[in-house]
């Protein structure tokens, strides 16, 4: 196992508030920090600049530190919207800075340990050993906290409750299409009729052509979501100032698409076509 | 207009089931789209009568946060008088927040949010049973919710013991015993929520902590906002103030606005959708009729009647597919609702879909916008119909 000697520290919006970029020079070389992007951009800090930390709402007791280097945060669902205005401090530092000297524990305090297993397959049994054998202790998998995946969860419910309903609406629009469609066929359809052609197999063509224009439409809406997602990631990447990816066609995806869409076409096609096959032939032709 | 409105209405009933199928798809067009529009503003809506229902109007913190558990407001009980004592000011109220462990004689425990509070007028949550807070009870009056009150099932007046956590570097030592007082509904609860609420003095003491500290001032505000905080930034400028509106605008455009954004781009495909039915029934319709409608034009019927025809059969397939919609949407929106309403930490009073008369006009103008655009294509076609052509089409076809 092995310790993580680093702890991310979101700051509250006070010590951010309270940071401010100095010039000081000193003998003994500051502390360094590595700090957000978006912190960085918003107060127009550089690296190799000192600045100075508080924790306090006032300012009071400041502490400097050099600025060693800019990283970009871990992408959060859960803090979209969010400024990540954020900064890393070693862990000793960290306590140094904020810890309460009448509380004597404080500086002994730390709010997780990340460890790093050899055999991952592991981590589950490890957790609830940990669990057992440390009191006060709480440990579990990364993956398993399901308080944290929850949101994520009710929005795909959400978002296969409106997929429901627009692929409903969807089908009332194809319907109403190919029975406007199949409508123009009328005289075609009573024309073949009336040279021998049999309905089961005026049938098989309308279906044959029912399995390729669903296939078509199914793939040509593959295709359009392949290539407009590269354009809502960046929009939405740009709106929210993250590296999440909001938009991914896997062909798990592209393939439950067209396990609906398919059928769906080829029964509309089905269902418009069927009072046209029963009608009477002389109906049909109009005579 | 009569006229044409009852001249389309004859077409469209020639061919019901194309109509019907029609209205069906532009009706559950509008439903998502009014869903959409009622989801746009609903949250933030809902949110700010949450705020509005507590009766504070004005929150003062030691930091821009206006969220409890930041940095701490240090001196709060002079703070709350001092601000007290302003013009324009009805209530302070300080107010502190801790987690803690509530145990029932088995020695079974429950996690719980719990509140300090300082006794006052308003009470942002409202007593279902039992009493209030008295800051005379001894030991220290406890009040909780119906959720707590379940894993209790203890009657009032029993003691309680509950282990406060004010910091969450340090934990309280021992549990210190409370008064289980009353049942109260908490406006920010969300279904599974374990809370409860005591005087800031019991928490302090619960806690073992000197200090008066609070996470925040709620203020009511007898003179209008603007007025009181003007007044509360003149005195302690070193104080910030927030409005219930400025908490309401930043929630919107930093936690709520995922869902404004999906339903933008929901309600963008939904018209475009819209748009692209309407235009295509239309368009086919009107090339199935091209021979009767250059009959009709032979006879004497105006290129602009024409035109009006199909605008008139476009505006009544939107009319009463929209109208539809409202039921369909709004039927839609509950079980939308209910399924959003499961992510944690939404109150349970909280609504994703509510509904405005806004909503209701966007809805309208929105649709009768798709319905002129998707008309404006047949309609060219029918206006620019060769009327001698067309016949003899018809008649050598």
């Amino acid at each position: 196992m092995h310790l993580s000697r680093r702890v991310t520290v979101a700051l509250c919006c006070a010590a951010v508030a309270a940071l401010s970029s100095t010039t000081l020079t000193q003998p003994v070389p500051a502390p360094e920090i590595l700090v957000s992007r978006q912190l960085m951009e918003s107060q127009h800090l550089r690296v190799g600049d000192e600045v100075s930390l508080s924790t306090h709402a006032s300012g009071a007791d400041p502490q400097r530190f050099r600025i060693a280097g800019q990283y970009e945060p871990t992408p959060d669902p859960m803090r979209l919207g969010a400024q990540r205005l954020e900064i890393r401090l070693h862990l000793p530092d960290l306590l140094d800075l904020s810890t309460n000297p009448v509380d004597p524990l404080d500086a002994e305090t730390v709010d997780a340990v990340n460890v790093a297993l050899g055999d991952e397959a592991a981590a589950r049994d490890i957790a609830r050993r940990v669990t057992t054998a440390i009191p006060g202790v709480f440990a579990q998998r990364t993956g398993d906290n399901e308080r944290r995946a929850a949101p994520f969860v009710v929005l795909e419910r959400f978002h296969l409750a409106i997929a429901i309903v627009t692929v409903l609406a969807s089908s009332v629009f194809l319907l109403a299409l190919m029975l406007m469609l199949v409508e123009e066929r009328r005289a075609t359809v009573g024309v073949l009729r009336l040279i021998g052609f049999r309905r089961s197999r005026i049938l098989q063509h309308v279906l044959a052509e029912g399995v390729v224009i669903a296939l078509a439409g199914a793939a040509f809406g593959i295709v359009l979501s392949v290539l407009m997602q590269g354009g809502i990631n960046q929009f939405f990447q740009w709106r929210y100032d993250t590296a999440l990816v909001f938009v991914r066609i896997t062909p798990a995806v592209a393939l439950r698409s067209v396990a609906v869409s398919v059928p769906l076409g080829v029964a509309a096609i089905f269902a418009s076509s069927w009072s046209l096959l029963r009608g009477e032939v002389f109906a049909l032709t109009r005579r | 207009m009569m006229r044409a409105l009852a001249f389309a209405a004859r077409s469209l009933f020639r061919q019901p089931g194309r109509t019907a199928l029609g209205i069906l798809g532009i009706a559950a067009v509008g439903a998502l789209l009014f869903d959409m529009l009622l989801l746009s503003r609903g949250l933030v809506v809902s949110f700010r009568d949450l705020l509005d229902q507590i009766g504070f109007d004005v929150r003062v913190t030691a930091t821009d946060s206006p969220l409890p558990g930041g940095v701490r407001l240090e001196r709060a009980s002079e703070a709350a008088a001092a601000i007290a004592g302003l013009p324009g000011i009805a209530e302070v109220v300080a107010m502190r927040t801790a987690t803690g462990e509530v145990m029932r004689p088995d020695r079974k425990t429950a996690g719980a949010g719990l509140t300090g509070i300082d006794p006052g007028i308003r009470r942002p949550w409202t007593i279902i049973s039992g009493a209030d807070l008295d800051a005379a009870t001894d030991p220290p009056a406890l009040v909780v919710n119906q959720a707590l009150m379940d894993f209790l099932g203890m009657p009032f007046g029993a003691r309680v013991s509950v282990r406060v956590t004010c910091s969450a570097n340090r934990e309280s030592p021992v549990a210190a015993p409370f008064t289980l007082v009353g049942v109260a509904q908490f406006p920010f609860d969300d279904e599974a929520q374990i809370t409860g609420v005591m005087t800031r003095t019991a928490m302090r003491r619960a806690c073992g902590e000197q200090a008066d500290d609070a996470d925040m001032l709620m203020v009511a505000s007898s003179g209008g906002t603007t007025a009181a905080v003007r007044a509360i930034r003149t005195a302690r400028p070193d104080l910030v103030t927030v409005t219930n509106e400025q908490i309401v605008a930043r929630v919107q455009t930093q936690g709520f606005t995922y869902f404004r954004q999906i339903s933008a781009v929901l309600s963008t495909i939904t018209l475009l959708f819209g748009f692209l039915l309407i235009t295509v029934l239309l368009t086919v319709s009107v090339n199935q009729r091209l021979a009767e409608i250059a009959a009709l034009r032979a006879l004497g019927f105006s290129a602009r009647r024409a035109a009006i025809d199909v605008l008139a059969q476009g505006a009544m397939l939107v009319a009463i597919g929209g109208l539809l919609a409202l039921p369909l949407g709004y039927g839609l929106s509950l079980w939308l609702d209910q399924i959003l309403k499961a992510m944690p930490g939404i109150p349970a009073a909280m609504h994703f879909f509510v509904f405005e008369p806004r909503a209701l006009v966007t809805h309208a103008a929105l649709l009768v916008v798709t319905a002129l655009l998707a008309s404006a294509y047949p309609m060219w076609l029918v206006a620019r119909l060769p009327i001698a052509t067309t016949l003899r089409n018809e008649v050598v076809g």
